[in-house]
């Protein structure tokens, strides 16, 4: 029993990892270096501990925390962080590089030490006894799991049309892009804004999960962490920083048998990774690799059914 | 006479203490392949990035079909009807060659959110339109096999022609072309000569065209202007601008040989 709790427990926080990741991910797949995550995650986190814990209509009559609930806190924390960052967004992202990255950090550290000094926001203490809407870690991973599948799907549709193919394009050559007609603000403002709302739907599974909420939750330590999900796992292909942000959550964990040694195998491995695989572990050629392996595998063996095989076409 | 599709006028711009073009007159005549010559540094270019909204001047205006359209930014500027490509090559080198192209039918490729977002029959129906559209275009630049390639992976002169591919795409009026022919054989010059032709008559385009290679501007072009330390010195038919004498004193100097 106790490991299965640990099993399920973990692969919920590998699952909000992926989520953050994908969020840290949008910006990055046009060009901009933006660590604003946390801050929107923290938004979702406290949005969700104030309406659980303050508003006793959300809790319904049952012992169990309504997962409606849930959902509307979904929709309060993604309107509030997706109209903060279309204010900010316009202004930040006139910023490029570096520059951006900075004013991000400071956009995360100022929510920070705004939550810590308003006790109404919880303050340097936190809001506890945020209410369950499941009594177990398999609950909140199999929610999580379908909301990230759902924005899996949105990113995989995304990358497949105009929105994600100009994103792709101003990513490559920002002046060429513009020169083709696509209007770089307006593109940029809409992954800044979408990267938000994935922010802050994952905050607000995280703060029912976590049970408790603090202003800690969201710091520059995990603007760090989640860009490195997309470094680790590949900015090239939606699915890289899902492949990063499962792993590189599991693995503290995993190493927990080598004791303290572990935070350094862990730094090692983030270290070496880029090295290794500069362009992160899931790209899109190894990908196109995979898949032509693969139905090489499935015809090998009957001798082959030749349907769509060999067909270089439409993604 | 028609009125111009586009003008300078009076177009200057200063870098620090340089004076990269000073006081530009110029009128292209819708339906013309215009020439723009002159010695390296002349203010090329800068001329091509100040029409496209990349370089604001310091002085003057940028009349597009008499409307003025100097201080618009590049993607305005291109959804007018002016596209462009690039001298020194900016394609998207993580797309392949037909993605490219169909970045440049971005003003094109609107679906309803619905549509794009669910991929209903419709939507699939409208980017496979998109994508045959790429295609062609491809194919019209004789690059239609290397649609699948990376835009990294082609040779110099067919990363010149995806970039006509590309620019082409957004469905321009007029087509700035900086330097097309660099880089290629005499043989793929010739080539290239017809192939701006022939796309001119079949997308009744406007062609303002940006080259070394002067036997090849004096046969493209119906009209020439040379440009020399950023002032217009020449204006005129090819046979009018080979016998300049200032275009003679500019490219080979006072006193030489005709």
């Amino acid at each position: 029993m106790g490991a299965a709790f640990h099993d399920a427990s973990l692969l919920q926080q590998m699952l909000i990892g992926a989520l953050l990741g994908l969020s840290v991910y949008l910006p990055l797949s046009c060009g901009q270096l933006s660590l604003a995550t946390p801050g929107f995650y923290a938004i979702g986190g406290t949005t969700a501990a104030l309406l659980s814990t303050r508003v006793p209509a959300l809790g319904g009559g049952d012992p169990t925390y309504p997962l409606s609930s849930v959902m509307l806190e979904m929709a309060v924390a993604a309107l509030v962080s997706g109209l903060l960052a279309l204010g900010i967004g316009k202004l930040v992202l006139r910023l490029r590089g570096i520059y951006l990255a900075i004013a991000t950090i400071a956009l995360v550290e100022i929510l920070r030490v705004t939550t810590l000094n308003q006790e109404a926001l919880g303050g340097a203490v936190g809001i506890f006894g945020i209410p369950q809407p499941f009594n177990n870690p398999g609950g909140y991973a199999a929610f999580t799991l379908v909301v990230l599948a759902l924005i899996c799907w949105l990113f995989a549709r995304l990358e497949d049309n105009r929105t994600g193919r100009a994103m792709a394009a101003i990513r490559d050559d920002e002046l060429a892009a513009a020169c083709q007609g696509i209007d770089t603000a307006q593109t940029k403002l809409l992954a800044f804004v979408f990267s938000a709302l994935v922010a802050a739907i994952t905050g607000v599974i995280s703060a029912h999960f976590f049970n408790s909420w603090n202003a800690r939750l969201g710091n520059f330590d995990a603007s760090i962490t989640t860009r490195a999900f997309v470094v680790f796992g590949g900015s090239r292909t939606w699915l890289g920083p899902v492949v990063g942000g499962l792993l590189l959550t599991a693995l503290p964990e995993l190493l927990r048998p080598v004791g303290d040694l572990r935070l350094i195998v862990f730094g090692l491995v983030i270290l070496v990774g880029p090295l290794l695989a500069p362009q992160g572990l899931v790209t899109p050629e190894r990908l196109q690799g995979l898949g032509r392996s693969l139905q090489g595998l499935r015809r090998a063996p009957g001798g082959g059914e030749p349907t769509e095989a060999l067909d270089p076409g439409p993604r | 006479m028609t009125p111009p599709l586009l003008e300078l006028e009076n177009l200057g711009v200063r870098f620090g203490g340089l004076q990269a073009l000073d006081a530009i007159e110029l009128a292209v005549q819708p339906g013309e392949i215009f020439g723009l010559l002159g010695p390296n540094g002349a203010g090329k270019t800068t001329l091509f990035n100040l029409i496209s909204g990349i370089t604001p001047p310091s002085r003057g205006r940028v009349l597009w079909r008499g409307s003025e359209i100097t201080n618009l930014d590049p993607s305005r500027i291109n959804r007018l009807g002016i596209a462009r490509t690039f001298q020194n090559l900016r394609l998207f080198h993580s797309l392949n060659c037909r993605d490219n192209v169909l970045v440049g039918l971005h003003r094109q490729a609107r679906l309803p959110w619905a549509a794009a977002l669910l991929g209903t029959a419709a939507g699939r129906r409208r980017q496979q339109t998109l994508r045959d559209q790429a295609q062609h275009l491809l194919e019209l630049l004789e690059i239609g096999s290397l649609a699948h390639q990376p835009a990294a992976a082609l040779s110099y002169g067919d990363r010149r022609r995806l970039e006509i591919a590309r620019a082409l795409a957004s469905g321009p009026e007029l087509l700035l072309l900086d330097e097309p022919a660099a880089g290629m054989n005499p043989s793929e010059k010739e080539a290239l000569r017809l192939l701006i032709r022939r796309l001119q008559s079949q997308f009744k385009l406007t062609v303002l065209i940006i080259e070394h290679h002067v036997p090849l501007m004096l046969s493209l072009c119906d009209r020439l202007a040379v440009l020399n330390f950023g002032k217009r010195i020449a204006l005129g038919t090819p046979e009018a601008v080979r016998q300049d004498p200032q275009v003679i004193e500019a490219y080979l100097g006072v006193g030489g040989v005709v």
